[in-house]
């Protein structure tokens, strides 16, 4: 059979498809990527944004690529940081080798050579006084509360002077901007993979690095927003972006409020100047504040803050209940205009958004928003308030206000008496402290609008080595589940609790400080001391800290929701840290539910068809069979009056203007990268071949008539045969 | 389209069009007008129409030539100063790049 030269080669390249498709499907159906390249999970550090400045990390928009090199000592990190062999790299450091010295190191001297960090999870069993892990400022939310005269930093906190700061150990880092991704690792089967990785590959004949294939990781967390909130927030609402991209989202979350007596309800305008005549002057409340979130450096891995403000979180919500089923009654006030309004700020942690919202919404007379149907608060109805701070150390706690006030002074004389009952056995100490030394808390919004407002802030001294990041969690509290499986609605006597409880638990300790400031509130409201038997109970406080530390699949967040409504919850912790609009938002509509629950009036004997309307909601209940409460639960919005005031000048440091960039992908892989010469070799092939081609096709085009035989102009050869006539 | 079995007055007519459309600011039609009647206008072989022809081209090649400079001015201009711009760059901008001051 003779063949023509087309065809000749048609064969040719059937056959090449043939045996290329039979030897890929005959070794494995694998991806060449998936042969290619490994991936991981890692959290990855973002970027944030404020008025004037950007923070945190991105990567290089298509991925950053390093060699790994495992930093383990100083000499390592100059190894990266002295024209290393084959740049560039990503540094590994263990949890406790990223500090800020190495940091900046890295980021100032490390230039090109240095792509990536990645953070390796070290604090398995951190028992030593000497680790630290903060990435918080010293004098966190440095540039926000009472500020000095003509300045825009804090008067309460100076860091310039560690040992009196609010967190000793913070390294700043969170507020710092890197050029390169920064990943932590938490899971250790990662830790060991790369390791090995870099074992295998890399970790010989440094200096001959450059002339072979090594471990390498691709990084992908590219951020969209740059330069500050005021730029990128332009950007994302300007109306020429034919793109619609947005640029950044405002950190936005939820204020939960309850108060202990349910309000009455009216008819509120939605006009602001009819909403001033319907301020009720008699109501007066007592505000008992703290705040709901954290915050941690690496997305999907930040850590439940459970020394940082998980504390003040249980013991505000173990005081409402306590003060819920001791004040059941409204007839057993003195004053019967007093309330207590349970506040939990969203935000705080970012120059304090809750309640500096909180504070710009009473301004404007809207808290509560008029479709709660109630009246409208204004400063005049805060008899006071209690903002409860950091607990570190449950023993010693202060009472901090700026000057001394008439409640600030009985506060204190209640609390001191109940701290040191010899009935209770609480051996609480507290103290007073005037003055500008102010732990970076709620209260610092009032006082920031007016210097003589009457709040006070219960806090510890500050003794969290861990402050805003991962390893903030039931270990660093000491906290081990004691699931007693009992009613955890119901207050619990000294020697009950005492049955199932050591007194230096956690839960103990948390339940005494519960105690001493619900009795002190409740001989405020009374008006009588508080002598009886029933204290907070300590199952509830464990069950709380359950439901934050360990697992949202828990008996609380059940009983607190409808019944039946989930087979099953999360078995993480909820997210706590206030995030974006657009987030799932747990911890806050758990917040929600359970000061809806706790704080709730049971109806007796009540069915669930009666119960539908709000303020009456139907729960499942601690024994999931379903019970009616009138609640008083509600929410206000926790975002940056910033971003909703016309104009307004993002320098000027009046209001919180975080937000966070957005991004399309956070993912990190690991492959082996070739040598640069054998890049440069892969690359000139590359382009000789190219060039080659066009030689040859030139040549064959000139030469087509020898090498393809002309069938003439009749033969049948043409692409298109002529239709046959039909 | 090969104008080569065109009539001298089509050409004309078809060199005035692009000439004169591109006062719609419209340069890139000056450019393929300069570079298409280029052979024609300098041409050896001669007709009543080139010299009109030759005009054209001539004016056209100059319009892209500034338009050629005062683009390039701009661009180089706009990219090395659109960050301290801040916002009158940003409103110019039909696309901001993602990531960037």
């Amino acid at each position: 059979m003779e063949l023509h030269g087309t065809q000749v080669v048609k064969y040719v390249l059937f056959v090449c498809v043939l045996l290329a498709l039979l030897s890929t499907s005959a070794v494995c159906g694998k991806r060449l990527h998936e042969k290619i390249y490994e991936s991981f999970f890692g959290g990855s550090c973002f970027r944030r944004l404020n008025g004037t400045h950007q923070t945190g990390c991105s990567s290089a928009e298509s991925g950053s690529v390093g060699a790994l090199h495992y930093v383990d000592d100083n000499n390592q990190l100059e190894f990266l940081l002295n024209s290393p062999p084959a740049p560039p790299y990503a540094a590994i450091l263990k949890s406790d080798f990223f500090t800020r010295p190495n940091m900046m190191r890295l980021k100032n001297e490390g230039g090109r050579n240095i792509t990536a960090v990645i953070v390796l999870n070290a604090f398995n069993n951190y028992t030593g006084d000497t680790v630290s892990f903060s990435h918080e400022l010293k004098c966190p939310n440095q540039f926000s509360g009472i500020l000095k005269p003509n300045s825009v930093e804090t008067s309460t906190c100076s860091a310039m002077r560690p040992e009196d700061t609010w967190n000793p150990w913070g390294s700043g880092l969170l507020h710092e901007d890197f050029p390169f991704p920064i990943i932590i690792i938490p899971d250790n089967e990662t830790v060991v993979r790369l390791i090995e990785c870099f074992k295998r590959f890399n970790s010989f004949d440094y200096e001959n690095q450059h002339l072979r294939s090594l471990c390498a990781v691709e990084i992908k967390s590219f951020m969209s927003a740059a330069v500050s909130t005021e730029v990128c927030w332009r950007r994302s609402n300007y109306i020429n972006n034919l793109a619609q991209t947005r640029y950044c989202d405002p950190l936005e979350g939820k204020n939960i409020y309850a108060t202990l007596f349910p309000r009455k309800i009216v008819d509120v305008e939605e006009e602001d100047d009819k909403r001033a005549a319907q301020v009720d002057r008699n109501e007066k409340f007592i505000m008992v504040t703290t705040r709901m979130d954290t915050t941690g450096m690496f997305e999907g891995v930040y850590g439940v803050g459970a020394m940082d403000s998980l504390t003040g979180y249980t013991i505000l919500v173990s005081v409402a209940h306590t003060l819920s089923r001791l004040l059941s009654d409204k007839k057993q006030l003195q004053n019967s205009n007093l309330n207590i309004l349970f506040m939990i700020f969203n935000g705080e942690s970012y120059d304090y958004i809750g309640s500096q919202r909180f504070v710009y919404d009473l301004e404007n007379l809207y808290f509560p928003k008029p479709s709660t149907h109630t009246a409208p608060i204004t400063f005049d109805n805060i008899e006071f308030i209690l903002d409860l701070g950091t607990f570190d150390d449950i023993t010693n706690i202060k009472l901090h206000t700026l000057s001394e006030f008439p409640q600030a002074k009985t506060l204190l004389t209640k609390l001191q008496k109940y701290g040191n009952t010899p009935k209770y056995d609480f051996n609480i100490n507290f103290q007073s402290s005037v003055g500008y030394q102010m732990p970076p808390t709620s209260a610092q919004s009032f006082l920031r609008k007016n210097l003589s407002f009457p709040a006070a802030i219960l806090n510890g001294p500050p003794k969290n080595r861990f402050y805003h990041s991962v390893y903030d969690d039931g270990a660093n509290l000491k906290y081990n589940y004691t699931n007693s499986s009992l009613d955890y609605t119901k207050l619990m006597g000294q020697n009950d609790a005492l049955k199932y409880f050591h007194s230096e638990d956690v839960q103990m300790k948390i339940r005494n400080v519960s105690a001493v400031i619900a009795m002190s509130l409740y001989e405020m409201l009374a008006g009588k001391e508080y002598i009886g038997e029933e204290l907070p109970s300590p199952v509830l406080i464990d069950e709380i800290l359950y439901c934050f530390i360990k697992s949202q699949n828990c008996p609380l967040f059940f009983a607190a929701s409808k019944p039946n409504s989930f087979t099953k919850l999360p078995l993480i912790a909820p997210n706590r840290y206030i995030s974006v609009n657009r987030d799932s938002q747990e911890a806050t509509i758990w917040t929600y539910r359970i000061m809806g629950y706790l704080l709730s009036q049971k109806i007796p004997n009540a069915s669930q068809e009666n119960c539908t309307q709000l303020p009456k909601y139907w729960f499942a209940g601690y024994n999931k069979k379903g019970e009616c409460g009138i609640t008083t639960q509600n929410f206000s919005l926790a975002l940056s009056p910033a971003f909703i005031i016309e104009n307004y000048n993002w320098s000027s440091g009046e209001y919180s203007t975080w937000s966070e960039s957005t991004w399309s992908s956070l993912s990190s892989r690991l492959f082996l990268r070739p040598s640069r010469t054998h890049e440069i070799i892969t690359f000139t092939t590359g382009i000789v071949v190219f060039f080659i081609s066009f030689c040859l096709i030139y040549i064959i085009s000139t030469r087509s008539e020898v090498l393809f035989e002309d069938p003439g102009p009749n033969a049948s050869t043409d692409a298109l045969n002529p239709p046959t006539a039909c | 389209m090969n104008i080569s079995k065109a009539t001298g007055e089509q050409k004309l007519q078809l060199c005035r069009t692009y000439f004169r459309a591109g006062f719609a600011l419209l340069p890139f039609l000056w450019s393929v007008n300069f570079f298409w009647f280029f052979k024609e206008a300098f041409g050896r072989n001669s007709y009543a129409e080139q010299k009109q022809i030759k005009q054209y081209v001539i004016y056209s090649g100059i319009g892209t030539f500034i338009w050629t400079v005062a683009l390039t001015a701009w661009i180089i201009i706009f990219q090395t100063q659109r960050a301290q711009w801040g916002a009158t760059a940003d409103y110019m901008s039909f696309i901001i790049p993602l990531g960037k001051p």
